[in-house]
């Protein structure tokens, strides 16, 4: 097993790898760069822009700002001593071997260019939010995944199942910001005046989320503060959670009617089990095999779902900030988001892999 | 006296009508042998799909809201009387907008006082034809890598494979997102461009796989026996056989599409704000939802939800159409 990891994870690096080229190239190539930013803000003079140009490093080849990005080379050298640190040693190595202290490989993944805060400062800041959220948001989508799955599985074809065929495909055709919106319109427009339109806190009664203030507070009263957490949840989750509870409820649905058609439940129910115990106990476990898989698989989503989910409710979280970092070109920033969710992303699929090893015995890596 | 002159029966008088027919008849029975014809009726395989297809009601439906969709966004500019650039008069507006009513079906939009249906049948036309073009773009880079890959195979497979790993295991939406905003400059073109590029990937697997199998069948094994050259083989003896799981995968591309243009839009990073596509209009609307203006943002993503089911419905159909192994 914990070959296996290693190996998977030794695997993983050249597509990560892989992934920040495409990602550096496509932020990079673009006509303008990321000097675009100052395109219409005519108080911008030519000798500011190249300024900035020259102290980005963005007049240097793209490949040469990839590799100071990624810390084989050196920023502070030209020519082939970039790849030589201070003190004369390859610069990839870790630090305290002599190599290097700046690019990702040394744990370093820049500044902003917009606000000048280092890039994992910022990221870790907005962390939390978006852990929240989207925590909060796979655990509903799996729990309502598997009760409306598992109900559909039992009484296939009823009028419940029908319904739940038919919110299957609307959900899968709708855009998630549109329910947002329309969630918003619903719960906090003028006529239903009931739910928070967006932000993580009341302003009234809260400090803001993550300042000293608020956890002072938090500490203060916590039951308080948790309810007023979870009323602003309600929307956002709702929001984030209809199309990955659309398609999975299916999922289940499929799983745990070709698993109650199997022989073994067949027996089960011959030797005269009571059906609660057969299908909860011989039939659900088994059913849920793949569904685990299929959830891990799905992880990324909750991603791009928050990026859209954080802009409509004002969560001040990774997606949002991924917006302003998008509007404002801030590469350093982008290249950052990236990294954490495409680690995130192979660490989700590393953890379906053991845990799929760990429920079913028959699996051996 | 004329014996039983009265009981003599008269002459049926329509039996001469009768004559002709029987005269035209045996003509036939002579030539056939028969009183009954066999027509022999070949369908071709696009013709048997679509019987097959007929059959799937929900993808008929779907079709059927397709067109209508198209039809509208084609036509629908011409025939309505609103521009969707229209210029409110200044004593007359309400600033939230004016709910659906008679004159204005949809309503009318917020601050600018626009015909809420005008903007979403003129959305209609740049959202699906964004949807359609990237979806083409993808579908032929990723026939033409896969093709290659699946029939030459070697180191070139190996290479074009790796970059596909690569590219699927991007978080797409993000990277669209980002490339839209670095390289889209709010135009419709580099939009499509971008969307096709980020479209291929899926396609490329599955023609590869279509074409590992297919390339070991003995038609191809014929044609190359001939001195057929390897594009022609590509081209005019594999493909054809590939075309029907390409065209499925194609119609849930292009329903994904219309959505990430949405998404896109949404967020301010495409076409320009002031055209109107679907997301553009879900985007501009949403200052004014807490003024209680629900019609304008509704429409646009009821237009969205209606066009995406039909092409999933559609694709649905088509699977169970030019599937070979589903009589029907």
């Amino acid at each position: 097993m914990t070959k296996y990891i290693i190996r998977r994870v030794i695997q993983a690096i050249p597509v990560l790898f892989g992934i920040t080229v495409v990602v550096y190239a496509i932020l990079l190539a673009a006509p303008g760069g990321p000097v675009q930013r100052f395109a219409n803000n005519p108080r911008v003079t030519d000798t500011q822009r190249l300024a900035f140009i020259h102290r980005w490093g963005l007049d240097q080849p793209i490949p040469v700002q990839y590799c100071r990005w990624m810390g084989i080379c050196n920023p502070d050298k030209d020519g082939l001593a970039t790849f030589v640190s201070d003190q004369g040693l390859p610069n990839f190595l870790p630090t305290f071997l002599g190599g290097g202290d700046n690019g990702v490989l040394h744990g370093d993944l820049g500044v902003s260019i917009d606000t000048g805060q280092v890039v994992s400062d910022r990221i870790m800041a907005s962390l939390l939010p978006t852990i929240i959220l989207a925590g909060t948001a796979l655990i509903v989508w799996v729990t309502f995944a598997i009760l409306l799955g598992t109900l559909a599985a039992l009484r296939p074809y009823s009028l419940f199942d029908q319904v739940l065929t038919i919110f299957t495909y609307v959900g899968f055709a709708m855009p998630t910001f549109w329910l947002g919106i329309m969630l918003i319109y619903t719960f906090s427009g003028p006529g239903l005046n009931i739910l928070p339109a967006g932000g993580m806190t009341s302003p009234r009664i809260s400090p803001p989320f993550g300042t000293n203030d608020y956890w002072a507070w938090f500490s203060a009263q916590p039951i308080k503060a948790i309810l007023d957490l979870g009323r602003h949840l309600i929307l956002p989750v709702t929001t984030l959670v209809v199309i990955s509870i659309a398609g999975d409820s299916r999922f289940v649905r499929g799983s745990m009617m070709e698993t109650l058609h199997m022989d073994y439940v067949r027996t089960a129910k011959a030797k005269g089990l009571k059906a609660r115990t057969v299908t909860f106990k011989h039939a659900f476990r088994n059913a849920m095999l793949p569904f685990i898989t299929n959830v891990a698989l799905e992880l990324p989503l909750l991603f791009t779902g928050a990026i859209v989910t954080e802009t409509i409710f004002s969560w001040p979280g990774i997606g949002r900030l991924t917006i302003q970092s998008t509007n404002q070109f801030d590469y350093p920033m982008l290249m950052g988001i990236l990294l954490i969710a495409a680690v995130a992303t192979v660490f989700a699929n590393l953890l379906a892999d053991i845990a799929y090893a760990v429920v079913d015995p028959r699996i051996k890596y | 006296m004329q014996p039983y002159g009265e009981f003599e029966p008269a002459r049926p008088a329509p039996l001469t009508e009768k004559v002709v027919e029987v005269a035209a008849i045996p003509v036939r029975q002579e030539e056939a042998g028969a009183d009954y014809e066999v027509t022999l009726q070949s369908l071709n395989q696009w013709q048997l799909a679509w019987r097959k297809f007929k059959k799937h009601r929900l993808a008929l439906i779907g079709l059927g809201i397709l067109t209508c969709l198209l039809a509208t966004a084609f036509v629908g500019p011409i025939v309505l009387p609103y521009d969707f650039a229209s210029i409110p008069v200044p004593d007359q507006i309400v600033y939230q907008g004016r709910p659906p009513g008679l004159g204005h079906l949809f309503g009318e939009t917020g601050g600018l006082q626009r015909d809420v249906l005008t903007l979403v049948v003129n959305g209609a036309r740049l959202s699906l034809i964004i949807g359609f073009s990237s979806m083409m773009i993808g579908v032929f880079i990723g026939t033409i890598v896969g093709a290659i890959a699946g029939f030459l195979g070697g180191f070139l497979d190996n290479a074009l494979m790796r970059i596909v790993d690569v590219m699927l295991s991007l978080p797409l939406l993000f990277v669209i997102l980002v490339a839209s905003r670095f390289f889209g400059n709010g135009s419709a073109l580099l939009l499509i461009l971008i969307f096709g590029f980020f479209s291929w990937m899926g396609v490329a697997r599955l023609v590869r796989s279509l074409f590992l199998s297919l390339r070991e069948q003995e038609f191809v094994e014929a044609a190359r026996a001939v001195g057929v050259g390897n594009m022609r083989t590509i081209f005019r003896h594999i493909l054809p056989n590939a075309v029907s799981p390409i065209v499925i995968v194609a119609s849930l591309i292009m329903a994904g599409n219309i959505i990430s243009e949405a998404f896109v839009s949404f967020l301010g990073f495409g076409v320009d704000s002031s055209t109107p596509t679907w997301g553009n209009i879900l985007s501009n609307a949403l200052t004014f939802i807490p003024l209680g203006n629900w019609w304008w943002p509704f429409f646009a993503g009821l237009a969205i939800i209606l066009t995406v089911l039909s092409v999933n419905f559609i694709g649905d159909g088509l699977r169970d159409a030019l599937d070979p192994r589903s009589r029907a």
